[in-house]
C-alpha cells in the first residue's frame, strides 16, 4: 500500500500532495485523491472566490476525510450536490486533533475567502486534543509512537507546543513517567486486551450498552482540564474567523445507536455555541429518526467510521441547515 | 460512455490483474510485487487493488470482471487424469481438488469479499486458458491480421493452439490437450537439473549453451513423437506429473543415468548436455510448428504466448529462418499475461470494442510499463520520513548524464523510474545498470548484488538505433524477448580447452572476456537485447544515450532489481530495502540519488535468505 501522509513541520502531517491512492478496506476499498496543497479535496485551494460560488470551509477528522469510502461519498461532497452553487473545501485530516485542524487552518485557510466555516468536531477529538503523543502503524503495521502539536493553557492563554514535531518515532521508554500520560489513547488502555476479546466475541456492542457506556468523560464537568483547552481552541478559532462559523459535533456511534448518553458532549458544546456566538448543528437528533438497523449501517461492520450511508444521512441532516444559513448570508440576514 | 473491464488470473503461478477501458490497457500487474512473495498463486487483491486506483475506478462502476480460464474444464481435466491414471494418483487428486474446488470454484466470492462488486454485470465471466493467451498475445499486437501460437505447460486441456487473428476476431483451430506439453517437457528437465518448476525454466535455458546435445537423440526416441507439422506426443510413462507430484519418475531417471540434480548442489557436465539437448527439441518444435501455422494460416505476421513463449533463444531462432515477415510476443507471456487477455477478448468479443492498432506500427502495451509509479512527491515523503540522506536533481538531462557517468565509473546502480514493467523482465524501471565493457560487471552483479548462480548471463540494454551496431540483428526487441548473436567482429576467441576436454568448472569460461561487451556476451555469443526506444521509456533512453556520449557505447547492463528469489521491487520501500541489502553504489528514486556511503546503518528486520525462498 502506498504511503499516504507526510511530515508537516507545524501540524504534524498531511497527505503526500497530488496523491491518487486507493486503499483496500473492508468495504471493498476506497479512492483518494489529495489536492495540491495535502488535503483530501477534489479541488485545488484558490484565495478567491469565483461570483455566485458559495465556498465553505469544513475541518475536520478522518470522519470529515472520509476513511472508508471514495471522496465523492464523503458527506462534504454530497453538500455541494445537494446544494447548488456551493464549493466545499474539505480540510479533513484522519487522525488529528481539533488543536491540529486549527493549525491547519492557520497554515493554509486564513487567507481563502469563503462564505461559512464549518468545524466538524468528532467528539473523540478531545482525547487529542489532550494528547502530545500519538500511536500510528507504521508500513510492518507495527505501532509506533510520533509527538504531536498541542496546546496548553496558561493562565487562559493558548500556547502552542512541540512546533514543529520530532520527525522520528518515540520510544514510550524514553519518555518521562509524567509525559506518558499525554500519549493520547483509547479510553481503557490499561483494559485493551480485555476489550480486544470482548470485540472479537462480538459483545462489544452489547458490552458498552449494559454499562451505559461513556466514550468521554472529559465532557462531565465544564471544568475538565481536556475540555478547557478543547473549548479555548475553539473559541479562539470561532473568533478570529471572519465568516459565520458553523459548529457540528459528530456524534460517534456509540450515540447513533444508542449505548451511550450524549448529554454531556451536548451541552458543551451549546456552552461553546453561546459564547461566542456561532451556530451550531448538532446532528444525532436527525440521526435518531432512522431505524437501529439503518444506523447500524452508518458504520462498517469492523471500522467505526461512515459508511456512504453514513455519509449520506448526515448530508441529509446537515443540508438544509447549511442552504438556509448559506442563503441567509447572501440575503444579509447575518452580518 | 467508456466501458471497463478488469480482468484476473489466479491460483496457478503468477496471479496477476489487469484492466481494460475501450480497449485500451491501462494497467496490469503482478500480485508478486506487492505480496512480495515471487510468482504469487494466490487471489491478486493488491494488483486488483493497483489496477483499480490507476483506473480511478469503483468496483461498482466496472462494467465487466473476467477470470482468465474455466475452473470447470479443469476439474473435468483433472477427474479425467486421475481415473486414466488409477489409484496410484489419489495424493495427486486429493491435491488438484483442494486447488479446484476449494480455491478456483470460489473465485466469484474471492472477488465480492475484496472490491465489494462484480461491476454492473454482476456475474463473473470466464474465458478459456488458451484463448485469454492468444488474446494477450494478438489484440496488444501491431498487426491487423496474425497467426497466433501459444504454449504452456497446461491450461484446461490445452497446452499448445494454433489459431488466426483478424481485427477483433482470434479462432483457436488446432490444439494439442493434455497430458502432451512442451512446457511440461520442458519443466520436467528443469525440475530434473535441480531447478525449479515455473520459475528456473530460464535457467536451464541460460545454461544450454554450456552443454552439448548430446541427450536429444534419447529425447526424441523415447520422450517425444515430433510430427512433420510440429504437433508432438509425449510418452507418459516417462513422467511423473500424472500420478505423482515430481514431474519425472524412475524411467525417466533410468533413462539419463541417475537421479535429478539436488537443488543448489554443483552443477554438472550432465545437466549442462540435458539442458542443450532439451533446448534443441524444443526449438525443432517451435519451428516446425511455426512453419505449419505459417502454411495453414497465410498469415504474414504471427504472435505468441505461454509460458513457453518466453523461451527467447527458441524466438531468435523463429525470427532468424524469417518464417515470418515479422513476429511479436506478450511480453508477460506466463499466466500473468493471462488477466490482459481475458480482459481484451471481453472488450473485443462481449462488448465488441472496435481494436485500435496503433498507427505508428508499433504495438499498444505501451512497453509493458503497466504497473504503478510513485511521484517524486511520493519518493521525497518516504525518505523524509525515514530521514535518509538523498541528492535531488530535478533537470532531466542532468539527471540522465550524472547516473550515465557513475555507470562509465564501473559502478552499480539501482534504477527505479516510473510505472513498474509487467511481466517478469526489468525493462528500465526497476532495473540495475551496469557498465557492460567491463569483464567484472558479470560477477560482481552475479555474486554480490544478486546473489545468483555465476554462469547466468546478464541482458544489454541498447539504444533501439545501434542494435545492429552490437547485434546480428536490425528489428526491435523492446521487450527483451529475442537472443542474438553479437557481432562477428566484436568476439574475443576464448580457450575452452579444458573445459572441452570434460572440466565441469564454468567459471573457467565466465571468467573469460567474450567480447567487448564482455558483461552480457553468453558462452555463445549471444546475447538476450532489449532495444530502447526513446518513445517508449525516454528517461532510460537518455541515460544509455549519456553513456555514449561518454564510452561511444549506447548499451548498458540491464538486470532485474531485486536478489535472486525475490520478486522484482515495486515500491520506493522495496528498492530502499534491496539497495542496502547488496552492494549496490547508487540507488535512483526517480529524480533523488541515494549514495550508500552516505546512509545510515540498515537495521534489517528480517533474513532475507531466508524471507525469499530460492527460485
Amino acid at each position: 500500500m502506498r504511503q499516504s501522509f507526510e511530515y508537516h513541520p507545524v501540524i504534524g502531517y498531511r497527505f503526500i500532495p497530488g496523491l491518487k491512492a486507493r486503499i483496500p478496506h473492508e468495504g471493498g476499498g476506497y479512492l483518494i485523491r489529495v489536492n495540491d496543497c495535502g488535503f483530501r479535496c477534489e479541488r485545488n485551494f484558490i484565495t478567491e472566490k469565483k461570483p455566485g460560488i458559495r465556498r465553505v470551509l469544513l475541518f475536520g477528522d478522518s470522519f470529515t476525510a472520509g476513511d472508508g469510502v471514495s471522496n465523492k461519498y464523503r458527506y462534504g461532497d454530497l453538500l455541494e450536490k445537494k446544494i447548488p452553487n456551493l464549493e466545499v473545501y474539505n480540510f479533513g485530516l484522519p487522525g488529528a486533533g481539533t488543536d491540529q485542524q486549527y493549525l491547519a487552518y492557520k497554515e493554509y485557510a486564513t487567507g481563502i475567502k469563503h462564505d461559512l466555516l464549518l468545524i466538524a468536531v468528532q467528539v473523540e477529538n478531545i482525547r487529542r486534543v489532550a494528547g502530545h503523543y500519538r500511536y500510528w502503524l507504521n508500513e510492518r503495521g507495527e505501532q509506533v509512537c510520533y509527538a504531536k502539536p498541542y496546546y496548553e493553557l496558561v493562565d487562559g492563554t493558548l500556547i502552542l507546543r512541540n512546533v514543529p514535531p520530532r520527525k522520528e518515532p518515540i520510544h514510550e521508554a524514553d519518555l518521562s513517567k509524567e509525559e506518558r500520560k499525554f500519549i493520547a489513547v483509547g479510553r481503557f488502555p490499561k483494559l485493551k486486551k480485555m476489550v480486544k476479546l470482548v470485540t472479537r466475541v462480538g459483545l462489544k456492542d452489547l458490552a458498552q450498552k449494559a454499562i451505559r457506556y461513556q466514550l468521554a468523560p472529559e465532557y462531565n464537568s465544564p471544568d475538565n482540564p481536556a475540555w478547557q483547552i478543547m473549548r479555548a481552541i475553539l473559541e479562539e478559532w470561532i473568533n478570529n474567523n471572519r465568516q459565520r462559523v458553523l459548529l457540528m459535533p459528530l456524534p460517534p456511534y456509540q450515540y447513533v445507536e444508542e449505548m451511550g448518553d450524549p448529554s454531556h458532549y451536548q451541552a458543551r458544546f451549546r456552552e461553546v455555541a453561546s459564547a461566542t456566538g456561532c451556530m451550531l448543528h448538532d446532528p444525532l437528533p436527525d440521526l435518531l429518526k432512522y431505524s437501529l438497523e439503518e444506523r447500524r449501517g452508518f458504520r462498517f461492520q469492523k471500522d467505526v467510521h461512515l459508511t456512504p450511508q453514513g455519509h449520506a444521512a448526515l448530508a441529509t441532516s446537515l443540508t438544509p441547515i447549511l442552504e438556509k444559513l448559506l442563503d441567509d448570508l447572501e440575503q444579509g440576514v447575518h452580518k | 460512455m467508456s466501458t471497463t473491464i478488469l480482468g484476473i488470473s489466479a491460483f496457478y503461478h503468477d496471479s496477476a490483474a489487469a484492466i481494460i477501458r475501450d480497449g485500451e490497457i491501462i494497467a496490469a500487474a503482478q500480485e508478486e510485487r506487492f505480496s512480495r512473495k515471487k510468482h504469487d498463486p494466490r487471489f491478486p487483491h493488491h494488483a486488483i487493488n493497483y489496477c483499480l486506483e490507476e483506473a480511478f475506478i469503483e468496483s461498482s462502476e466496472l462494467d465487466a470482471v473476467v477470470f482468465y480460464d474455466n475452473p470447470l474444464f479443469t476439474w473435468d481435466r483433472v477427474l479425467k487424469n486421475c481415473m486414466m491414471a488409477g489409484p496410484r494418483s489419489f495424493d495427486q487428486f486429493k491435491k488438484a481438488s483442494r486447488s479446484v474446488l476449494g480455491i478456483k470454484m470460489w473465485v466469484k466470492d474471492y472477488i465480492i469479499r475484496s472490491i465489494g462488486s462484480l461491476g454492473k454485470l454482476d456475474k463473473l465471466l470466464f474465458t478459456e486458458h488458451h484463448m485469454s493467451h492468444a488474446a494477450s498475445a494478438f489484440y496488444p499486437s501491431p498487426f491487423q491480421k496474425a497467426a497466433i501460437i501459444t504454449l504452456d505447460g497446461v491450461g484446461e486441456w490445452a497446452t499448445t493452439t494454433i489459431g488466426l487473428g483478424t481485427d477483433n476476431r482470434i479462432e483457436l483451430f488446432q490444439e494439442i490437450n493434455y497430458p502432451h506439453s512442451l512446457g511440461l517437457l520442458y519443466s520436467a528437465f528443469t525440475y530434473y537439473c535441480g531447478f525449479k518448476v515455473n520459475s528456473g525454466e530460464y535457467k536451464l535455458m541460460g545454461l544450454a549453451p554450456y552443454g552439448e546435445p548430446i541427450y536429444y537423440d534419447a529425447i526424441r526416441e523415447n520422450l517425444i513423437d515430433i510430427k512433420e507439422d510440429g504437433s508432438y506426443n509425449l510418452n507418459t510413462e516417462y513422467f511423473g506429473y500424472l500420478d505423482s507430484s515430481v514431474m519425472t519418475n524412475d524411467k525417466f531417471n533410468n533413462l539419463f543415468g541417475g537421479s535429478p540434480r539436488k537443488p543448489e548442489s554443483y552443477i554438472t557436465r550432465r545437466e549442462m548436455d540435458m539442458a542443450a539437448s532439451i533446448q534443441k527439441t524444443l526449438e525443432e518444435v517451435i519451428l516446425r510448428m511455426a512453419l505449419h501455422t505459417k502454411k495453414e494460416t497465410g498469415a504474414d505476421n504471427l504472435v505468441m504466448a505461454g509460458g513457453v513463449a518466453l523461451n527467447c533463444v527458441a524466438n531468435g531462432k523463429v525470427l532468424k529462418k524469417g518464417i515470418f515477415d515479422d513476429f511479436w510476443i506478450q511480453p508477460a507471456a506466463s499466466d500473468a499475461g493471462g488477466a490482459v487477455g481475458a480482459a481484451l477478448l471481453v472488450s473485443h468479443a462481449y462488448f465488441d470494442i472496435p481494436r485500435k492498432i496503433n498507427p505508428n506500427g508499433r504495438d499498444t502495451q505501451r512497453g509493458s510499463y503497466l504497473g504503478p509509479a510513485y511521484k517524486p512527491s511520493e519518493v521525497v515523503a518516504f525518505l523524509g520520513r525515514k530521514g535518509y540522506p538523498y541528492e535531488r536533481i530535478a533537470n532531466p538531462q542532468q539527471l540522465a548524464e550524472k547516473i550515465a557517468q557513475v555507470i562509465a565509473d564501473g559502478k552499480i546502480v539501482g534504477y527505479f523510474a516510473g510505472r513498474m514493467e509487467f511481466g517478469p523482465r526489468a525493462l528500465g524501471a526497476r532495473s540495475i545498470l551496469g557498465d557492460p565493457r567491463r569483464r567484472e560487471t558479470q560477477s560482481v552483479m552475479n555474486l554480490k548484488i544478486k546473489f545468483r548462480e555465476s554462469f547466468r548471463p546478464f541482458a544489454p540494454s541498447v539504444l533501439a538505433e545501434d542494435v545492429s551496431e552490437f547485434f546480428e540483428m536490425e528489428s526491435e526487441s523492446p521487450y527483451m524477448l529475442l537472443v542474438a548473436p553479437v557481432r562477428k567482429e566484436r568476439c574475443l576467441p576464448m580457450n575452452l580447452r579444458k573445459f572441452q576436454e570434460g572440466d565441469d568448472n564454468m567459471s573457467a569460461v565466465i571468467t573469460q572476456s567474450r567480447s567487448d561487451i564482455p558483461a552480457v556476451t553468453h558462452v555463445d555469443y549471444s546475447a538476450r537485447v532489449q532495444t530502447v526506444h526513446p518513445s517508449d521509456k525516454p528517461d532510460y533512453y537518455h541515460v544509455i544515450k549519456k553513456f555514449k556520449d561518454l564510452t561511444g557505447y549506447g548499451i548498458i547492463v540491464n538486470t532485474s532489481f531485486n536478489v535472486r528469489g525475490e520478486p522484482i521491487v515495486c515500491s520506493p520501500q522495496d528498492a530502499y530495502r534491496c539497495f542496502m541489502r547488496t552492494e549496490m553504489d547508487l540507488l535512483v528514486l526517480e529524480d533523488c540519488l541515494l549514495w550508500k556511503e552516505e546512509q545510515p546503518a540498515f537495521e534489517d528486520t528480517e533474513d532475507w535468505r531466508k524471507t525469499y525462498e530460492l527460485d
